[in-house]
Formats: C-alpha cells, sequence, structure tokens
C-alpha cells in the first residue's frame, strides 16, 4: 500500500518541475516576453506535433530503426573485441587505442565522410550510430570481463580450468552487471548518432530538424528534439528494466 | 555545421542584452567574392570614415544568419532574399538594406559525362542531386519538374562527392562551386536555377525593424559604406581577395580572380546602373512572396514593400 | 606428505613470507596464526600451487594435483548460480560426472539440505561457508586448506563449523591446513599448532599440545588449554612486537 503510494508522490513530484515550467514558458510567450521567433510556445510545439503527426511519426520510427541497428552492429563488434581483448592481452595493447579513436572522434567532423564510404540514406546513419554507440560496450564488457573475483579465479585455476572454461563459466557471468550498463549508455548514444548521420546522410528525426531549421520553423525543430530527446528516453528506459532484471537474476 | 548551428540558435533563444562596441556584420559563407565589396569597405578604411567600428563575421554551412538577427547577435546580417521573406511570415521584422546580387547565381552542377542539356533532364533522371532540402529553391524546383525521378538528398556544402562521382548532381553557385569543379579538373555544367523562373535576390544586407527605426543614420552611414567598398572592389578585386584569401585558404587565387569576374553581371545590371548597386524594387519582391507562397513554405502573406527598405 | 624448503615470497623488492622450512604428514591437522600481513596467505597458496616459492625455495609434495580443496575468508560463491550449481563446480571444472547421489549426501552433510536451489544472496553468512566448505569437499580433495574462514562469523556459528570442520576431517579422511587469527580456535583445531612471526613470515614457535584427539566443547574450559593458548599467544605478541 505505502509503496503505492509513493510512486504516486514520486510521480508527482516529477511531473511539477515540467508543468511549472511549461507553464510559465506559455505564459511569457503568450505574453511577448519570449521572442516566439526564437523560442516557440509549448502550445505552438504541441500544435505542429499534432498537425504533422504522420510526417513526425515516421521520422521517429526512422530515426528509431537506423539507431537500433546502429546499436546492434556496435553490440556485435564491442562484444566480439570485449571478448578477444579479455583473452588476449598482446591483441589488446596493440588495438585498443584504435578502439579508443572511436570514443575520441568526432562523430560530426566525420560525418560527411561517411556519406562517401557508405552513400546517402540508412547505411550513413547506421554507420554514424554504430561509431558512436561503439565504445561504451567495449569498455563496459572488458570493465566486466576484468572484473571476476580473483578468488574465484583462483579457484578456477585450482581446478585447472583452461581459458575458454575461465570466460565462461566465471568472466561472462561476472561481466553482465558492467556490460549492461555500457549497453544502457550505449543506446542513448545511438540516437544521438543516428541523428548527426541523418544531417548529412537524410531521413528521420535529423532530416525533419534540418529542413525546419531552414524554413525557420522553430515550433517544429522544438517538436522534432522533443521526440529525439523522447526516443532515447524511451531506449534508456528499457534498458535500465533490463539491467535490473539482469541484477535481480544474476546476483 | 549543422548541429552547431542548432545549438546554437537554441543557446540564443532567450533574447539578447549585450550591446558591443562593434557593429557586426555576419555572412553566411565563408570570405569569397560574393562579400567582397565588404571586404574592400574595411580595406579602404570606409566605415571608418563613417565614425562606425564594424565586425565582419564571416559564416559557414548552416550559419544561423536570421535567428542571428533576432537574438541580436549581429546587427546586419548577410542571406537570401527568400529566407527574409520567410522570416516576416514567421513573426520577425528584418528589413533588407542591400542586395549585392541582383539575379540569383544558384546553379545546380552536373557531370557533363552525363549529357543533360536542360534543368529538366537533371530531374527526370535518377541519380543523386545535392540540394538543401526544405529551401525554398528546392521547392520550386522540386515543384516545377515534378515528377522528381532524382534522389534529393542532403546539400552540406564542397564539392568533392561531384569530383568522384558521375552520377551525382548538386546546387552550387556559378560564380564559385562551378569554377572550383573547373581547376579540380571536373568536366561540369552548370544549370542556371534563375532560368527556372526562381530568381530571389541573394547575399542581402538586413536588419532588424526595431534597429533601423532606432538607428536610420548609422545604418545610413553603413549603407554608404558598403556602397564605397563595392565601388572599389568592381573596380579592384586583387587587394580584398589577397585578404580574403587568408581567410578561406579553400579557394585558390586563380580562382579568386576568376569569380570576382564572373559575377560582375550578377551585381551590375541595368537596374543598379539605374538605381545604384544594391538596389531593389518592390515588383522582385512581390514575385518573391507569391513564389513561396505556390510552393506553400508560407502561409500567409507578407506585404512586399515591408521586406525591404531604399535609404538615401 | 607436503615438504617445504626455504620457501620465500617477495612482492615488489619486499619480503613477504620465509624463509619457512615445514613438514606436514598426511593426517595432520595443522592450524596457523600469525599477525596481519605475517603472509599466512601467501603461505596457503603456494601450498595449493596458486603461487610459487621465489627462487631458492622448494615445495616437494605427494598429494596429486588438483586434489586440493580451498575455503577462502570470504565464501566467494557464484551469485548467478543456486546452492547446488555452487557446490558442483570443481565437477564441472574436472571433467567429472556429479553423481547427484553423491552431491546431495554431501550437501545434507553440511546441513544444506533443503537449500539447493537457494541463491546466495538468500543466505546467511554461515550458511554461505557452509556452501563454501560443501565445494571444496565436492572435489573429493586430499588436502584442504582452509584461509581464516570462519573470522566473519558470529561465536556460536564460528564454533559449530569447527566441530563441523573436524567430523568432515576424520569422515574424509583429509589433511588439513588452517590459517587463523585465533588462538584459540588454532589450539582447538589443530593437531599441531604454528606461530608465524610479522613480516616477513618465519616460523616462530610450534606446538602438538597432548589433546585428545576427538574434540569436546569442554576442552576450551581445561587448564592445559589455557596453558597452551597463553604459550602461544606470548610467542605471537612477541612476534608481533618484533616488528615494531
Amino acid at each position: 500500500m505505502r509503496e503505492g503510494r509513493t510512486t504516486i508522490v514520486h510521480t508527482l513530484a516529477l511531473m511539477v518541475p515540467f508543468l511549472v515550467g511549461t507553464g510559465f514558458l506559455e505564459l511569457a510567450s503568450r505574453a511577448g516576453w519570449v521572442e516566439s521567433y526564437l523560442l516557440p510556445a509549448p502550445s505552438a510545439v504541441v500544435g505542429t506535433l499534432w498537425t504533422d503527426r504522420v510526417e513526425f511519426l515516421a521520422a521517429f520510427q526512422d530515426t528509431g530503426y537506423s539507431a537500433l541497428l546502429g546499436l546492434g552492429v556496435a553490440v556485435a563488434i564491442g562484444t566480439l573485441l570485449a571478448l578477444v581483448f579479455s583473452l588476449s592481452e598482446w591483441l589488446e595493447r596493440a588495438l585498443y587505442p584504435y578502439a579508443l579513436f572511436f570514443q575520441t572522434v568526432p562523430v560530426v567532423a566525420v560525418a560527411p565522410l561517411l556519406v562517401i564510404w557508405f552513400g546517402f540514406g540508412r547505411p550513413t546513419v547506421v554507420a554514424s550510430s554504430a561509431i558512436v554507440a561503439f565504445f561504451p560496450v567495449l569498455a563496459g564488457g572488458l570493465a566486466g570481463l576484468r572484473s571476476a573475483e580473483p578468488s574465484l579465479m583462483d579457484l578456477f585455476r585450482l581446478y585447472g580450468a583452461s581459458r575458454g572454461r575461465v570466460l565462461v563459466g566465471l568472466r561472462i557471468p561476472s561481466a553482465v552487471p558492467q556490460y549492461l550498463t555500457g549497453l544502457r549508455i550505449a543506446a542513448g548514444l545511438a540516437i544521438v548518432g543516428a541523428l548527426v548521420g541523418e544531417f548529412v546522410g537524410g531521413g528521420g528525426l535529423g532530416s525533419v530538424v534540418d529542413v525546419a531549421k531552414t524554413q525557420q520553423r522553430v515550433d517544429k525543430v522544438f517538436g522534432a528534439v522533443l521526440l529525439a530527446t523522447l526516443l532515447g528516453f524511451l531506449a534508456t528506459l528499457v534498458m535500465g528494466r533490463v539491467e535490473t532484471w539482469a541484477r535481480r537474476r544474476l546476483s | 555545421m549543422k548541429l552547431f548551428s542548432l545549438g546554437l540558435f537554441l543557446v540564443t533563444s532567450l533574447g539578447a542584452f549585450a550591446a558591443p562596441s562593434d557593429l557586426r556584420l555576419t555572412l553566411n559563407w565563408k570570405p569569397e567574392p560574393e562579400f567582397g565589396g565588404f571586404y574592400e569597405a574595411e580595406r579602404i578604411g570606409a566605415f571608418q570614415a563613417e565614425k562606425l567600428a564594424v565586425k565582419i563575421q564571416p559564416g559557414g554551412a548552416g550559419t544561423p544568419v536570421p535567428q542571428m538577427l533576432a537574438a541580436g547577435q549581429t546587427e546586419f546580417g548577410v542571406l537570401g532574399a527568400d529566407e527574409v521573406v520567410t522570416a516576416r511570415a514567421r513573426g520577425l521584422d528584418l528589413v533588407s538594406l542591400f542586395a549585392v546580387y541582383q539575379s540569383s547565381p544558384h546553379g545546380i552542377l552536373v557531370r557533363e559525362e552525363r549529357g543533360f542539356k536542360t534543368l529538366a533532364d537533371v530531374f527526370g533522371h535518377e541519380g543523386q542531386l545535392a540540394i538543401q532540402r526544405g529551401s525554398a529553391m528546392a521547392l520550386w524546383l522540386e515543384k516545377k519538374y515534378a515528377p522528381v525521378k532524382v534522389k534529393l538528398v542532403p546539400f552540406t556544402g564542397g564539392i568533392a562527392p561531384l569530383l568522384k562521382d558521375v552520377n551525382y548532381a548538386q546546387q552550387g553557385f556559378v560564380t564559385s562551386e562551378s569554377l572550383l569543379a573547373k581547376r579540380q579538373g571536373a568536366a561540369v555544367r552548370t544549370f542556371l536555377v534563375s532560368d527556372s523562373g526562381f530568381d530571389p535576390y541573394l547575399a542581402v544586407v538586413a536588419v532588424r525593424g526595431d534597429y533601423l527605426r532606432k538607428n536610420p543614420e548609422l545604418v545610413k552611414a553603413m549603407l554608404r559604406a558598403l556602397n564605397k567598398g563595392w565601388v572599389s572592389y568592381l573596380k579592384d578585386p586583387a587587394p580584398a581577395n589577397l585578404i580574403m584569401g587568408k581567410l578561406n585558404p579553400t579557394i585558390d587565387a586563380a580562382t579568386f580572380a576568376e569569380s570576382a569576374k564572373v559575377q560582375i553581371p550578377f551585381i551590375e545590371t541595368a537596374a543598379t546602373k539605374k538605381s545604384g548597386l544594391g538596389s531593389m524594387t518592390v515588383e522582385r519582391w512581390r514575385t518573391l512572396v507569391e513564389q513561396l507562397r505556390a510552393v506553400k513554405i508560407i502561409d500567409k502573406d507578407v506585404s512586399p514593400e515591408s521586406c525591404f527598405a531604399t535609404l538615401k | 606428505m607436503l615438504e617445504l624448503e626455504s620457501v620465500r615470497r617477495s612482492f615488489s623488492g619486499r619480503e613477504i613470507l620465509g624463509p619457512v622450512r615445514l613438514r606436514i604428514e598426511e593426517g595432520d591437522f595443522v592450524s596457523m596464526v600469525g599477525p596481519s600481513g605475517c603472509g599466512k596467505s601467501t603461505l596457503l597458496r603456494i601450498l595449493a600451487g596458486l603461487d610459487e616459492s621465489d627462487v631458492g625455495g622448494r615445495l616437494t609434495s605427494s598429494f596429486l594435483p588438483r586434489s586440493t580443496g580451498f575455503v577462502f575468508q570470504e565464501s566467494h560463491l557464484m551469485p548467478w548460480r543456486t546452492v547446488e550449481e555452487n557446490v558442483r563446480l570443481p565437477l564441472e571444472l574436472l571433467g567429472r560426472k556429479a553423481d547427484p547421489g553423491r552431491v546431495r549426501e554431501l550437501l545434507e552433510l553440511l546441513g544444506l539440505k533443503g537449500f539447493e536451489r537457494h541463491r546466495p544472496r538468500q543466505l546467511s553468512g554461515g550458511m554461505k561457508m557452509r556452501v563454501s566448505l560443501a565445494r571444496a569437499l565436492m572435489g573429493e580433495p586430499r588436502l584442504l586448506l582452509l584461509d581464516e574462514p570462519f573470522a566473519a562469523l558470529d561465536e556460536p556459528v564460528r564454533e559449530a563449523l569447527d566441530d563441523e570442520l573436524l567430523r568432515l576431517k576424520r569422515e574424509m579422511n583429509l589433511t588439513v591446513v588452517f590459517v587463523t587469527h585465533s588462538v584459540a580456535e588454532a589450539v582447538y583445531l589443530g593437531s599441531r599448532v604454528l606461530v608465524f612471526s610479522a613480516r616477513p613470515g618465519r616460523i616462530i614457535m610450534e606446538r602438538s599440545p597432548n589433546f585428545p584427539s576427538e574434540r569436546t566443547a569442554l576442552l576450551r574450559e581445561t587448564p592445559e588449554f589455557h596453558r597452551e593458548t597463553r604459550l602461544l599467544s606470548r610467542a605471537l605478541r612477541a612476534g608481533y612486537e618484533e616488528a615494531l
């Protein structure tokens, strides 16, 4: 009983600043304190989301799909590399600096190159998304694989376990919590990467922002940004649930 | 770049406060002969002579000039006439003062190998066309040459893909990108967009209406200086080209010279000989407003007279 | 039989252990006490084959490889496995088939009947230690090494597990090396008690008290017991002070 009440109170507590802020903004817009050309009234943003809902929905799905694919690629390559690096120290030392490059490269600068290599449309968007999402997967996976308790490692050694058995029986299960945290971060980043890719490659919410900005439709820009934020929020929510479930099952 | 401009756009949304000592003139691209008269005005001390301290701010892909004017981040901005009309339709009171390009040098660049003879060919065949999506020009061309067979892709500046890929076409200025492509050895054909009937003033210097009303003498002084700059630049572009060349190393000196020459008929016309450099007519603005309404980029009428001011 | 000669161990230039000279016979229950950091754990790991003496030292063992069980200070159970799955680990790693009857027997032996499907997080500290013990015994070791296994537990639990351990040693015919902080526990459990000095750890006293092999709680009250513990405690303290 009390838990249910607490959740309601929490939700209300979250809503209050949002409602107050939005209400104030609406008021400010109508009173002319804020230049509506630069900062639209919330009602205008909601209005365009409704009026152009077909376009927005399609763009939302487009970006979401690209981000999902990008995340998939990042997870596949990141996970594989984490496993390889955990097994071979010299491979790790040789290749890790290149992996680090993906963490530090400003994808906005690289995006035009992606178009040259992958062409316009989804391939570039997915590539951009994957580049940005890749490193947290690798870092989380590697940290997780290394987080196996030393005493358990000793135990495995005591019974003469092979590297493979240690990997499967100990390292991988130990890695799950940190790996999933990496995935959660990667999921959010995959969306950002997709948006950047869309600026140069076309499609999705990125395109909506591009066109809206060109047409000086600040309400539409905000609408698209809002949807992109929602997408990111959903991704984090889903991954957070997975993380919680895994933590409960595995510890 | 677009992400940067989006960020800037959002950050400046809460209005401007500071009144700087320098007047800012923000360009919507990197320094090129398109802006030669401005740098020349600076060089020959035209601003100083009018007791003005002016800072020329170069731009790049996606520089949000209308938004910067709205936020008070710049006093004078350079943008296209279509952008001025759109801004007015969105509630931003912008007034144009000086139109460098009397006719639009916008073109669609394609590779000669395609064998296209008209703009219609470009839109009627498969391939890729990089164009600023949602812009008035793009919407006009898409409407005029419907059904569009070519795949429209985002345009982010530069000519690299054009040089690499035969099936790639892109927007560009006949006074700039076309020459660059030629210099890089590509066989490129340029179709003037104005041939399709869409011919807005470009490289237009504009201010906020309230700024104009508050500082009429200052604005007039600025225009006098700009005029002097352009007259001087048209006579001899070389010194200003040198200055701009240092600011924009992506274009070599020879191309700078050629561009300055090729752009003259776009700047000096029968109209400017009569009414002066940069002058504008209400008929041109009226046509533009009608065209923007036709492609539905604006949904309300904008008074053509309100778009510009002729100051003496 | 285990024989150590001139066994020493240094880490980053610091001598932690040694030289140690020791012989352990089959059937011994060797208790080791010593100040923290004196290398007892390191010695245990060397006995287990998880670490090696520095050059010059030698370990001779008649125990077959992989016939050693190890119990750590913390139970170190795998949280993603059930009690039964945790206990079965040695068999898995040794590639031996798990006889379900045998597994159930061992669990029952350690008072874990009914907890087979539980997760470690559902168990108390004492229960987890029992699982850790069961795991160590699952591989049918001849040698059992324990590193302060009951230190984190309450006294009554500790004493119960002490008796449990003695019983298991008897029933399974084990040789045991037991490291502890507690002199009383060392004396209660061990047929031999070794006192180590502070770092670098060396054996400074050895006692083989003449107590009956069947230990009962009453033993702890006898004057002989107190005498032994006093003697060993004094040596231990001396070992501490020597280091200061």
